[in-house]
């Protein structure tokens, strides 16, 4: 008897028509003239936050700023630039902080107790107002996900056009785990009313930091 | 099996039709969806060549599925995934139970997937001993009500905010309020999320795979798609064998599109991109991920005239653009899926005889086509579906008789004549409001009136006319009737007589 795999590539194998080639990639047409404008009107118009800071340094206090306002005593944060190698302990001593891959303890857990996730992002696409993380070591796919508010770290120099640029340009393998987030967590099941913070944050605030 | 005959279809339809509350979900639902998808494809510069060009990619990879296949699957395995494949519902049944039982799972959280509803998934893994709960807010409603879902993306659409109240105050076993949807919405966020930390398991569809690297992706705007695929230990996706595209170029592309088509948003807010289980150095993530490449009779269309069906994204655009869906609703259809995609591919898939009525659920106004991401000629399926139901024999014997004798009788003007002649002078009785009386089993829902043959018929005033022209008025020659005029008049008179073939038709089915 035939395996399912060698049936189901039989049935096809018969059927493949050889002169249909596929067409050339289609490349971006998007263009923006202000990508930052873009990004920002974009992520706020889908329930998103967008802060702007000068630099890496006035992100992490504008960071501080976000945590204060939200009383946040639980904060999960990957070990990811522009946090990586910050003493947040020093820094913010009030908060609790559970740093991916440092702190000991149940991960899981934390984030699913913490009243903020911190991270940073490996891309940002200025069409959709995106924020692309990814897995990896120090890089937690709960941080940006169990918590009721998700504050990524976005340098500009990763912004780009749209997810077409971004998936031409990228190279290397891909990591087990990448996400494009655009905006809270959503849902309208119920009588298409828009309620936030269905399974992931309720909130999202990119902090755009540089030029 | 649900049997979607004629009759049924009907009766479903007629119940949706009288139900106000669905009426206007289904019309606001997909006013908010048409509007939406028509600002957000705008924002796309060169959005119609951008859609022939998916088109032809989508063709393209059906055209050398098996490269793609093999190469996906040799991506995958190289990324640490377990790729699977199922001829049939049964066997990507087993697959997924086998997977459970082997970790000893009890519970599952699922994403919203339409494949695992194709394949009956939730209802195997219950024979099976695994609780499996739908964790799409949508899904999760229609799962408490035992129900089906009524749209592609909207599973929940007919349900309303005091029938969901009940179902989640029996499931938290407190009393919830209607009043309140974010408490509503709060209380199953923290109902599920007790699930997901729970679960063994966690199952998904694909929206696609990208052949290059053996990458899956998830579309969802809750979360549930991340959910599944990052807190519990093990997962599974279970994705159809055309939801492949070969690059990545091609998968940016599908992204761009799908979400605007289907809900008007740029992108969905999460975009999952998964490519094998957590690595060793990752700090969490499935240990497992496991992908079942399933067939369900999609490798029998390829090479045919239907192969064009497995393009579909399952944005459910041709839904919120079809008249007939929007009166008639999902449940009407017999299947989850609903629509005009839905009156294709579930005959192609699962039988034109058991789903003998969908081909003919659509009033063929091209609609579907036109919205199309991929530009899928639904019409023409439909057409060549109605005509196999001829040939196949697929229509009943009585009804093929009626056929054949109204043509027949057609091409004998006199006979025709004298019948009609006839008619005129014994439907009297039956005369109600200038149409014909007609008993509740040919028309359940009472809303359709079969006009009554006309006092004179439009031959008679033809030949009138013809007689006038030959006899000029001494003042002024009568205007003649206009070319369209005339094939409107010629439409107008065979109305009734098509009427009654339908009627005579349905009711040809019913009796099989």
């Amino acid at each position: 008897m035939n395996t399912a795999r060698e049936d189901i590539l039989n049935a096809l194998r018969g059927r493949v028509r050889r002169s249909e080639s596929p067409p050339a990639p289609w490349q971006s047409r998007q263009h923006f003239d202000d990508p930052i404008a873009r990004f920002a009107d974009t992520l706020t118009s889908l329930y998103g936050e967008v802060i702007r800071a000068t630099n890496a340094d006035d992100a992490l206090n504008r960071l501080g700023n976000v945590l204060t306002n939200l009383g946040a005593t639980r904060v999960a944060v990957n070990d990811e630039p522009p946090l990586a190698g910050v003493d947040l302990a020093a820094r913010w001593p009030d908060i609790t902080w559970h740093i991916v891959g440092r702190t000991e303890g149940d991960l899981k857990s934390f984030c699913a107790d913490a009243d903020a996730g911190v991270t940073g992002a490996i891309a940002a696409l200025a069409e959709t107002g995106s924020i692309v993380v990814s897995s990896g070591p120090g890089r937690s796919r709960l941080v940006s996900l169990l918590p009721p508010v998700h504050i990524a770290l976005v340098p500009v120099s990763c912004l780009t056009t749209d997810l077409l640029t971004w998936a031409a340009a990228r190279a290397g393998e891909w990591p087990a785990n990448v996400v494009a987030i655009t905006g809270p967590s959503r849902t309208a099941d119920i009588e298409q009313t828009t309620a936030l913070g269905m399974h992931g944050p309720k909130r999202v605030i990119a902090i755009l930091y540089g030029e | 099996m649900n049997e979607v005959s004629f009759h049924n279809f009907r009766v479903s339809a007629a119940q949706a039709i009288a139900n106000a509350h669905l009426q206007s979900a289904i019309d606001g639902a997909t006013l908010k969806f048409r509007n939406g998808r028509r600002a957000m494809l705008a924002d796309l510069p060169d959005v119609e060549a951008m859609r022939d060009h998916f088109k032809a990619m989508r063709s393209a990879t059906l055209a050398h599925l098996t490269d793609y296949l093999e190469q996906f699957e040799c991506n995958a395995r190289a990324a640490g995934a377990q790729v699977h494949w199922a001829r049939d519902a049964a066997e990507a049944q087993q697959i997924v139970i086998g997977i459970a039982r082997q970790h000893g799972a009890q519970l599952a959280v699922k994403a919203k997937s339409m494949t695992t509803e194709e394949i009956h998934l939730n209802a195997a893994l219950a024979e099976a001993g695994i609780t499996s709960v739908e964790t799409d807010l949508g899904e999760w409603i229609v799962q408490l009500a035992a129900e089906a879902p009524a749209h592609i993306v909207v599973p929940a659409l007919h349900k309303t905010r005091q029938q969901v109240a009940e179902l989640f105050s029996r499931e938290v076993g407190k009393p919830l309020s209607a009043d309140d949807i974010p408490t509503l919405t709060a209380e199953a966020r923290r109902a599920l999320r007790e699930k997901f930390l729970a679960a063994q398991i966690g199952i998904s569809g694909a929206n696609l795979g990208v052949a290059e690297t053996g990458s899956i992706v998830l579309v969802t705007n809750e979360g549930n798609g991340r959910m599944v695929s990052s807190v519990p230990p093990v997962h599974v996706a279970v994705m159809g064998i055309e939801k492949l595209c070969p690059t990545w170029d091609d998968a940016a592309v599908w992204l761009e599109l799908l979400a605007r088509s289907s809900t008007g948003q740029p992108l969905s807010v999460y975009t999952t991109v998964l490519t094998g289980p957590a690595r060793p150095d990752d700090p969490d993530g499935p240990r497992e991920l496991h992908i079942v490449l399933y067939d369900g009779g999609r490798s029998r269309l390829i090479g045919t005239s239907y192969e064009e069906v497995l393009q579909c994204i399952r944005c459910g655009a041709c839904l919120n653009h079809c008249p007939v869906y929007q009166e008639a609703g999902g449940h009407a259809y017999g299947h989850a899926y609903s629509g005009p995609i839905g009156a294709v591919l579930v005959p192609l898939l699962l039988g034109l005889e058991q789903y003998e009525a969908l081909p003919h659920a659509s009033s063929l106004c091209g609609a579907c086509l036109e919205v199309c991401p991929a530009r899928i000629d639904l019409p023409r399926m439909l057409l060549d579906l109605r005509a196999e139901e001829v040939t196949h024999g697929i229509i009943a014997p009585p009804e093929q008789a009626i056929e054949k004798s109204a043509a027949w009788l057609l091409r004998h003007r006199r006979l025709f004549n004298l019948l009609t002649d006839l008619g005129r002078v014994f439907q009297r009785p039956l005369v109600r409001h200038g149409g014909l009386w007609l008993p509740r089993r040919l028309n359940p829902a009472q809303e359709r009136q079969l006009p009554s043959l006309a006092p004179r018929s439009f031959h008679d005033l033809w030949e009138e006319l013809a007689a006038e022209e030959a006899a000029p008025a001494p003042v002024a020659r009568r205007r003649l009737p206009s070319r369209r005029t005339t094939v409107t008049l010629a439409g107008l008179s065979l109305l009734p007589l098509a009427l009654l073939w339908r009627l005579l038709r349905r009711k040809g089915g019913k009796r099989r």
